[in-house]
């Protein structure tokens, strides 16, 4: 695989993806060694986009595997369609062939149903598999998917081992729900990826909503960083800093002032108790917003 | 650069990371691709080597020691040589000094390349040697005041810290915080037990229910119909070891438990110390029905005894039980017939034992004389064990 370290710089921003240097050789690392990469952060930093913004750099497509608590090897790897091979056996009983060729047609691809693990390994280019939220799977699951990862081949009895043509890009979210095993970590290559620094946000602020006053993209971006650092139930995530600048752009907003706070915020805060918190400090977060 | 390399990897293991030989084969790999740009270089290493954002800040030190910014890369070489790596890194020390040169600070602050602060963000997990976690806390780092670690951040790594802190070394505040990741724990305990349950009862098959919807698909069962969950049919037992040294562990196991009663069909609470008596769980405390004298000494040979002659009912060929304790007995008989004839009463026996493993055995602790009669012996020192234990128990279930 020949992509560059600035290939990977340009095409992030290509994807309007704004990153640290930290996350374009973490990301570089994962193309070029062909590993896992392991992403953790707290929820709504932008991990699942960094999936989205590979696959888009590598013009394929992205096969998602959402995880969850008893989510099963059935449901990760392939089913055989059993409605279908019932089907087909009815609809054989009058043509009497003989059962040795029905068998072979009945366990084919054709009545195969192909989950997410499976469709990634058998995609005829090289795809991103995206496994979201691996903290929520049981250890069982993940003990699994360590092995499907190590050796991207998949073994059906009755079709025989499939090995991988192109080996898919991984890569595993987690929000530390659960503490993953030592095995998969060390499997992969590891990126925490934080909320960004006011800076930053700011950067994001002005690549995805343009037409907003860039003096309020940069008061949203440091307001929303000093709402970050109190002790609320839910930190705002990227997206909901950029819905707040979206209602700012559509309201006609020019400068952020208390009124214009206590209005809006709940399109960044989502819960009664997180509303109050921030409301009794809007004095400090207005004034953190307005230093520049 | 292969050995610098490989020497580094022997200074981050001294630092407390665990690094594998296939972490380290990796980043020689990293460095083949990346070259040796300093700051591409280091989040290369950071990316193959630090597995978990606790180590970052640890890797950074390292990183700083044996990278310097300003000076060329053969000069580290020979730094290196003469500082060694054995210097003390007491809680007082800083993190520049002690190891490497003086130059270092200087440039430290002059390096643009320096990532900010705002990036390390620092998580702490309880499982860190005693360097390591003493060795953390460095303060007032370039752009700090800027991007401090967001309070999300900085919860999920108390969180992390607090699954995998001993029991033996939490404070008052750290129960009271803990309580409540247990009933977040307890909601997934019940959830796994009733999907095993649920799954287990998937091979029963309803076929009255099967044959009926294929008569209007010309006879064909193309759908399959299974019949409805029922509550539980197993029984659980608990017994738990509620002296002192035990006490927290025997507490949380039981909350875990106790919020599981539904699928069960019975859930006993029976807690110990010398003598044997029936818990419940109200409003979050631990209430025993009858005298129970919390200062005796353990003897779980005579609560064994107790157990079969009284309690001998609650075993049962579909009981689940599930014992808690150090298996600390104050050389007093250990009965093991008596736990060998418990265990053919039941369907399973899990221990749970609080102790760390490296204390099986050692002193009083007769566990290896349980062990052989239990169906498995599991740590149950933290809470991240616990549920793991639990996860055990929930499988036994089913």
């Amino acid at each position: 695989m020949d992509v560059e370290l600035q290939a990977v710089s340009q095409g992030l921003l290509r994807c309007r993806y704004v990153t640290t240097p930290r996350v374009e050789t973490a990301i570089y690392l994962a193309l070029r060694l062909e590993r896992p990469l392991l992403v953790e952060g707290p929820a709504g930093a932008g991990k699942t986009e960094i999936a989205k913004a590979l696959a888009e750099i590598l013009d394929t497509e992205l096969v998602r595997l959402q995880c969850y608590e008893g989510l099963d090897e059935a449901k990760t790897l392939y089913e055989w369609n059993y409605q279908a091979q019932l089907l087909r056996i009815q609809a054989e009983a009058a043509l009497a062939r003989p059962w040795d060729t029905l068998r072979h047609e009945l366990f084919s691809r054709e009545h195969l149903l192909e989950r997410p693990l499976l469709l990634a390994i058998t995609a005829p280019r090289r795809v991103v598999l995206l496994v979201d939220e691996v903290d929520k799977a049981d250890e069982e699951l993940e003990a699994f998917l360590l092995e499907v990862l190590s050796d991207f081949q998949v073994t059906i009895p009755e079709l025989g081992t499939i090995r991988a043509v192109h080996r898919p890009v991984v890569v595993l979210t987690s929000n530390r729900a659960r503490e993953l095993s030592e095995a998969l970590r060390r499997r992969c290559l590891y990126l925490w990826l934080d909320f960004p620094g006011a800076e930053k946000e700011r950067e994001i602020v002005a690549l995805k909503v343009p037409d907003l006053d860039p003096r309020l993209a940069a008061q949203v971006a440091r307001f929303v960083g000093a709402l970050r650092k109190l002790d609320l139930q839910k930190a705002p995530s990227i997206a909901e800093t950029l819905d707040w600048a979206r209602a700012l752009r559509a309201m006609g907003v020019k400068e952020l002032d208390a009124a214009t706070v206590r209005q809006t915020l709940n399109v960044v805060l989502k819960s009664h108790e997180d509303l109050e918190t921030a409301e009794g400090k809007a004095a400090q977060l207005l004034s953190a917003a307005a230093r520049s | 650069v292969r050995d610098r390399l490989l020497a580094f990897v022997a200074a981050l293991r001294e630092a407390g990371l665990r690094v594998s030989v296939g972490e380290t084969l990796d980043a020689v790999e990293a460095v083949a691709v990346v070259g040796v740009e300093r700051h591409v270089l280091r989040e290369a290493l950071a990316a193959t080597l630090v597995k978990d954002q606790a180590d970052r800040e640890a890797f950074d030190r390292v990183f700083e020691a044996w990278f310097p910014a300003a000076s060329a890369a053969e000069r580290a070489g020979q730094r290196r040589r003469e500082a060694g790596f054995g210097g003390d890194r007491g809680p007082g020390s800083e993190e520049t000094s002690g190891r490497g040169r003086a130059p270092r600070r200087e440039t430290d602050q002059a390096d643009p390349t320096v990532p900010r602060g705002g990036q390390d963000r620092r998580r702490r997990r309880g499982d860190g040697g005693p360097v390591r976690r003493e060795s953390r806390r460095t303060e007032g780092q370039a752009g700090e005041a800027e991007d401090a670690p967001a309070a999300a951040a900085r919860r999920l790594a108390a969180r992390a810290r607090l699954l995998n802190l001993p029991f033996k070394d939490m404070g008052p505040r750290e129960v009271e915080e803990a309580d409540r990741l247990v009933a977040e724990l307890a909601r997934r305990f019940r959830r796994r037990a009733r999907r095993r349950q649920e799954r287990a009862r998937r091979g029963r098959l309803d076929v009255r229910r099967v044959v009926r919807r294929a008569l209007s698909r010309g006879g064909v069962p193309v759908e399959l119909l299974h019949r409805r969950p029922r509550p539980g049919t197993r029984d659980l037992v608990a017994l738990v070891d509620l002296s002192y040294s035990t006490a927290t562990a025997a507490r949380f196991l039981l909350s875990l438990v106790a919020g599981a009663g539904r699928y069960f069909r019975r859930v006993t609470l029976l807690g110990f110390v010398a003598d044997l008596a029936e818990l419940s769980i109200e409003q979050g405390h631990v209430v025993p029905h009858g005298p129970l004298d919390l200062d005796a000494r353990s003897d779980f040979g005579r609560v064994l005894a107790a157990l079969l002659s009284r309690r001998g009912a609650t075993l049962r060929r579909d009981t689940v039980l599930v014992v808690l304790g150090d298996a600390r007995n104050n050389r007093l008989a250990p009965r093991v017939d008596l736990l060998r004839r418990a265990r053919q009463r039941v369907r399973a026996l899990v221990w749970v034992n609080p102790d760390p493993p490296a204390r099986w055995n050692a002193g009083d602790s007769v566990i290896g004389l349980y062990a052989p009669h239990a169906d498995a012996v599991l740590p149950g020192g933290d809470l991240r064990s616990l549920e793991r234990a639990l996860a055990e128990v929930a499988r036994r279930v089913a």
